[in-house]
C-alpha cells in the first residue's frame, strides 16, 4: 500500500512536470480584474475623443479587431484581413477579408461592414466592396496603410445606432460609460476563446486609487506611474514595462511667427537640461531626447543630441534684442507634470527667456504627452504630425527620407521633445503571460490566471519526496 | 584615438591596421602577414553578413558630400553586431572610401570629420554618418541594411555551437565542479559530503585528497552549492552551501573548516563582483544582494543568474522563483518573456555575436533537459543554438568562476546510468 501511494506521488509529481515545468499549459478560466485612468465615455474605436491613446487602445482591442496588426518588430500581420494587395503607387488597396467571422450578436463580417466600419473612421478615405474584396482608395500614395489599418481607431465595428458589436475575443457585458466595463470571452472568436472567463475594467482611477485597490486584493493588474515604477518594484510588485511609447514634449501652439522666434524657440530647447528632468523628476524611469521617434523604431535617434547647452542657448537668444513672455500650460492634475513644467522654467530663465504657467488652453506652450501609436515609424511621424495640425510629413521607403521627414518637423520649430516614457504596469503573480508587447498592448485574450504560480524547482523537489 | 589615419571604433574598439613596423619587425613578420591575409582572402566568405554592397552605398554617400581628399574617420556601433563583424566593415567601408577618393587621416590633416555609426531598428541595421567639414553644419547620410537572413530565421540556422565535454561522473550528486590552473591541472568536486581535489596525471583524473563538509542542520532537498577557487596563495577555494561556508586552506598541511554562515554566494566571476544571500533551508536566493548593482540591492527571489557586461553597465538577468527573467541594469527592473526557460541560466564569454551570451536549460524530452544559448540585444532573449541535449534533468548550472567566464559548468543526473556527471559547457561560433 505505502509503495502504491509512492507510485502514484511519483506518477502525479511527473505528471506535473510534465505540464507546469518550464512549458506550463494555460489555465482556462477566472476573472481579470484592472484599474486604468482613462475614463472614456465610448468604445467607438472611430470616436475622436479618445485622447489616452495607450489605455484606449488596449480595451478597444478586446472588443474591436482590426484587420491588420502589426507583430512586435513591426511587420504587419493578418488580422480580419488574411491578405492584401497595393496596386502600383500605392494609392489603391485591395484586401481580402478572413471567412468565418463573426460579431458579438452573432451575425457574420462582410466587406460592406468593415468598408462602413472603415469610413467612419476616416472620413477622407474611398473604401468599397468588389465581391468580398475591400478596396481603399486614398488620395495619395500609402505605402504604409497595412501599418495604419493596425491602429486602434480603424478597428472593425457594426454600428446599429447607439448598439456597437466587434468581432473581438471579448464582448461587452455591463458598459458604464467613463467608469466600469465588464467584458466576457467569447466561446465563438475566431481566434479561439480567451482564457480568462471575464475582464473587469474600473476606469478613471487614479494612480494612487489603483495602488490602493491592488494593495486591497480588488486588482489584478494596475497601472504605475513612470516614476513610481522603482518603488513598486522595491515593495516587491511585479512590473511590466513597455518600450518607450510615449513622448513628452513641448507642443506650441502656432508655428513661428519670424526668425528671431526661430532663435528664441532653438534657445529654449537648447536650455532644457532633459538629463536632470529624467534624473530626479522621473526617477530615470524615462529616457531624454531630442528626436521625435525613438531609437528603438529608427536606430538614429542619438544623432539629435538630447544634452543641454546653456552657452549655445544664451547665444541664439542674444539673437533677439526683446522676447516677449511665454505661457505654459500643462496637466494640472498631473504633479509631475508641474516639477517638469516648473524645472523648464528654471532652465528658460537662465538663457534668458520669460516663461510663465498658466491654467488655462490658450496658453503659448503645452507640456504634452504624445502616444506612438505605431511600431511603423512612418504611421508614427504621420500621427504625430496629424496630431500637431502639420502637414503629412512625406517619408519615403528609404531611412534618410524618414531621417529627413522627422528632421523637417523639428525644424518646424513646433515641437521641442523631452523625454520618452514607457507603460508600466504592476500585476498579481497570478497573472501569468501578461506580458505587453513592445508597442504596450495588453492581448489580455492570451493571459490567464494561475491558482498560484508553480516554481520549477518546488516541482523537481516534489518529485524527489517518497 | 586621436590623430590616427585609421577609423576609431567605439564600443568594439579594434586595434588600428595601420601599424608602422620597425624594420626589424617587417623583416620577421612580413611574410607571415601576407600569409596570413592570402589565407584570409582564400577563405570563403566567414562573415556573418555580406557587407560588401552597402559599404559601397554608405562611402558613396559619404564621398557625395565631402568630395575627393582626406578625412578622419571614426567608426560607432550601436548594434549587435559582432566586433568582428564591425572591424570587417570598417575596413570595407575605408576600401570603398578610398576608391572613390577619400582617404582617412590623422584628424589634424583632414579637412572633414566622418563618423560612422551603425546602429539597428526593429527591421534592419542602420548605418549613419555625421560630416562636419569646415565650419559648416554637420551633413547627416544613412542608409539601412537588411539583416542577414540566417539571423532573421533563428530556427533553421544559429550563429552559435555549444560544446559539452564530460569532466567527471559519480554516483553522488554534484553540486559543483571547478578547473584549477597549473601543472599538473587540478579539479575540485563538490557533493553533498565532501570536496575532492583530483590531480590529472596521464590524461586521468586521479583523487588527491577529500575534504569532508560538516554541517549541524539538515540539508535541504534539492540541495544546492558552489565552488570558488582563490588566488591566494594560502586559500585554496572557498565552497558555499546552504547555511554553510568552507575555506580549504593551507596552514600548512591543506585543510577545510566548514563554519555556519549565511554568507553571500558569490554569482559572477573572479572579474565581475556580486554575491546574493542563499535561503539556508531552501533552494534558492532570497534576492538580497551584495554589493548590488548599482543603486539596486535586491532582485526578487531567484534561482540563477547571469552576467551580461555592457559597455557602460552590466546586466543581470535573474531566474527569478516566479518562474520569470528579470533584468536588472543598476537602474530598472524589467521582466522579460522567457516563455520556455528552466529555472538554471547562467552566462558564457565567447568570441562571437556580442561576445557575452546566456546558458539557459529548458524542458526537454521526456525526463531530459536541454541547454540552449541566448543572445540578449534588446533586454528580449534572441535564440542563438540549436538547443544541446543532456541525458537527464540538470540539477546544477553556474557560470565558471574564473578563466574569463569563457565555460559554465552544467551537472546532470543520467536517467540511463543513474549516475552524475559534471559537463563544461562553451560556445564556438558558426561560420
Amino acid at each position: 500500500m505505502r509503495r502504491t501511494s509512492f507510485l502514484l506521488a511519483v506518477i502525479s509529481s511527473a505528471l506535473f512536470l510534465a505540464t507546469a515545468g518550464a512549458a506550463t499549459r494555460p489555465r482556462y478560466g477566472g476573472i481579470l480584474r484592472i484599474a486604468v485612468r482613462a475614463a472614456p465615455m465610448s468604445l467607438d474605436p472611430a470616436s475622436p475623443e479618445q485622447v489616452d491613446w495607450v489605455g484606449f487602445s488596449n480595451i478597444s482591442r478586446l472588443i474591436f479587431d482590426t484587420l491588420v496588426t502589426v507583430d512586435d518588430i513591426g511587420k504587419p500581420q493578418p488580422a480580419l484581413a488574411v491578405s492584401w494587395n497595393p496596386e502600383p503607387g500605392d494609392q489603391r488597396w485591395q484586401l481580402n477579408l478572413r471567412s468565418g467571422v463573426t460579431f458579438q450578436d452573432g451575425s457574420p463580417l462582410t466587406c460592406s461592414i468593415a468598408a462602413a466600419s472603415l469610413r467612419a473612421a476616416n472620413p477622407n478615405w474611398k473604401v468599397f466592396c468588389a465581391g468580398e474584396a475591400l478596396t481603399i482608395e486614398r488620395d495619395s500614395p500609402a505605402p504604409t496603410l497595412p501599418a495604419e489599418l493596425a491602429l486602434s481607431r480603424n478597428g472593425i465595428a457594426k454600428r446599429n445606432g447607439a448598439q456597437l458589436d466587434g468581432t473581438g475575443p471579448f464582448a461587452v457585458a455591463q458598459w458604464n460609460p467613463g467608469k466600469k466595463l465588464v467584458l466576457a470571452a467569447r466561446e465563438d472568436n475566431w481566434a479561439g476563446r480567451a482564457f480568462v472567463d471575464s475582464v473587469e475594467i474600473e476606469m478613471g482611477k487614479s494612480f494612487r486609487d489603483q495602488a490602493i485597490s491592488f494593495d486591497l486584493g480588488k486588482t489584478d493588474v494596475i497601472e504605475v506611474a513612470p516614476e513610481e515604477v522603482h518603488r513598486a518594484a522595491a515593495e516587491g510588485r511585479q512590473m511590466q514595462t513597455s518600450a518607450p511609447l510615449e513622448l513628452m514634449a513641448l507642443v506650441f501652439a502656432r508655428d513661428r511667427q519670424s526668425a528671431e522666434e526661430a532663435h528664441l524657440r532653438q534657445a529654449l530647447s537648447l536650455s532644457i537640461d532633459r538629463a536632470l528632468l529624467n534624473n530626479v523628476v522621473l526617477q530615470g524611469a524615462g529616457e531624454p531626447t531630442s528626436s521625435l521617434l525613438p531609437n528603438w523604431m529608427t536606430g538614429y535617434a542619438f544623432l539629435f543630441p538630447a544634452t543641454s547647452n546653456m552657452t549655445a542657448a544664451q547665444e541664439e537668444r542674444a539673437q533677439v534684442a526683446q522676447a516677449g513672455v511665454w505661457t505654459l500650460s500643462f496637466d494640472t492634475n498631473d504633479p509631475v507634470e508641474r516639477v517638469i513644467a516648473e524645472r523648464i522654467l528654471l532652465n528658460a530663465s537662465e538663457a534668458g527667456l520669460r516663461l510663465q504657467i498658466t491654467a488655462g488652453n490658450a496658453a503659448d506652450i503645452r507640456l504634452a504627452r504624445i502616444p506612438m501609436v505605431s511600431p511603423d515609424p512612418r504611421t508614427t511621424l504621420a500621427e504625430l504630425a496629424a496630431a500637431l495640425g502639420l502637414a503629412p510629413p512625406r517619408a519615403g521607403d528609404s531611412i534618410d527620407s524618414l531621417y529627413a521627414a522627422e528632421s523637417a518637423l523639428l525644424q518646424s520649430g513646433r515641437i521641442i521633445p523631452l523625454l520618452y516614457l514607457r507603460s508600466a504596469y504592476a500585476t498579481r503573480d497570478t497573472v501569468m503571460n501578461a506580458k505587453g508587447d513592445r508597442s504596450g498592448s495588453w492581448e489580455l485574450q492570451n493571459v490567464w490566471l494561475a491558482e498560484k504560480p508553480v516554481p520549477r524547482r518546488q516541482l523537481m523537489q516534489a518529485s524527489q519526496e517518497p | 584615438m586621436k590623430g590616427n589615419p585609421c577609423a576609431a571604433v567605439y564600443n568594439a574598439r579594434i586595434a588600428c591596421m595601420c601599424i608602422f613596423l620597425s624594420r626589424i619587425l617587417r623583416a620577421i613578420f612580413f611574410p607571415l602577414i601576407v600569409c596570413g591575409l592570402l589565407v584570409l582572402l582564400c577563405t570563403p566568405q566567414t562573415w556573418a553578413g555580406d557587407w560588401q554592397q552597402p559599404e559601397k552605398q554608405l562611402a558613396a554617400r559619404i564621398a557625395a558630400v565631402t568630395g575627393p581628399g582626406a578625412v578622419a574617420l571614426d567608426l560607432v556601433n550601436r548594434s549587435s553586431l559582432s566586433p568582428a563583424d564591425v572591424e570587417h566593415i570598417r575596413r570595407g567601408i575605408v576600401t570603398e572610401l578610398q576608391a572613390s577618393g577619400v582617404n582617412c587621416v590623422k584628424a589634424e590633416q583632414a579637412t572633414a570629420t566622418v563618423t560612422i555609426y551603425l546602429s539597428e531598428n526593429l527591421q534592419s541595421y542602420v548605418w549613419a554618418s555625421e560630416i562636419h567639414q569646415g565650419t559648416n553644419e554637420r551633413s547627416v547620410v544613412m542608409i539601412s541594411v537588411p539583416r542577414p537572413a540566417t539571423m532573421e530565421d533563428g530556427r533553421e540556422q544559429f550563429p552559435l555551437t555549444i560544446h559539452k565535454t564530460l569532466l567527471w561522473s559519480q554516483e553522488n550528486r554534484i553540486l559543483d565542479v571547478t578547473l584549477l590552473s597549473g601543472n599538473p591541472q587540478r579539479m575540485l568536486v563538490l557533493d553533498p559530503d565532501q570536496v575532492t581535489l583530483y590531480k590529472l596525471q596521464a590524461s586521468r583524473w586521479q583523487p588527491e585528497q577529500s575534504f569532508a563538509i560538516t554541517h549541524a542542520k539538515p540539508w535541504p532537498r534539492d540541495l544546492r552549492g558552489r565552488l570558488v577557487p582563490r588566488k591566494d596563495k594560502n586559500h585554496l577555494f572557498d565552497a558555499f552551501l546552504p547555511g554553510v561556508v568552507c575555506h580549504a586552506a593551507t596552514n600548512p598541511l591543506l585543510t577545510m573548516n566548514c563554519v555556519a554562515s549565511d554568507d553571500p554566494w558569490p554569482l559572477g566571476t573572479d572579474q565581475i563582483n556580486l554575491s546574493a544571500f542563499f535561503t539556508p533551508a531552501r533552494n534558492f536566493f532570497t534576492g538580497v544582494l551584495s554589493p548590488g548593482i548599482a543603486k539596486q540591492t535586491a532582485a526578487p527571489p531567484f534561482y540563477s543568474a547571469a552576467t551580461l557586461p555592457r559597455e557602460k553597465y552590466t546586466l543581470w538577468m535573474f531566474s527569478a522563483v516566479d518562474g520569470r527573467i528579470h533584468l536588472l541594469d543598476g537602474i530598472t527592473d524589467q521582466v522579460t518573456a522567457s516563455p520556455k526557460w528552466g529555472s538554471d541560466i547562467a552566462s558564457v564569454h565567447s568570441a562571437c555575436g556580442s561576445g557575452w551570451q546566456v546558458l539557459a536549460t529548458e524542458a526537454g524530452e521526456g525526463a531530459s533537459d536541454v541547454v540552449r544559448a541566448f543572445e540578449i540585444p534588446d533586454r528580449e532573449p534572441v535564440p542563438a543554438s540549436q538547443p544541446l541535449e543532456f541525458p537527464g534533468t540538470i540539477t546544477a548550472f553556474w557560470t565558471a568562476w574564473d578563466n574569463g567566464s569563457g565555460f559554465v559548468i552544467a551537472a546532470a543526473h543520467n536517467s540511463q546510468t543513474r549516475r552524475y556527471e559534471a559537463y563544461q559547457l562553451s560556445l564556438s561560433c558558426n561560420q
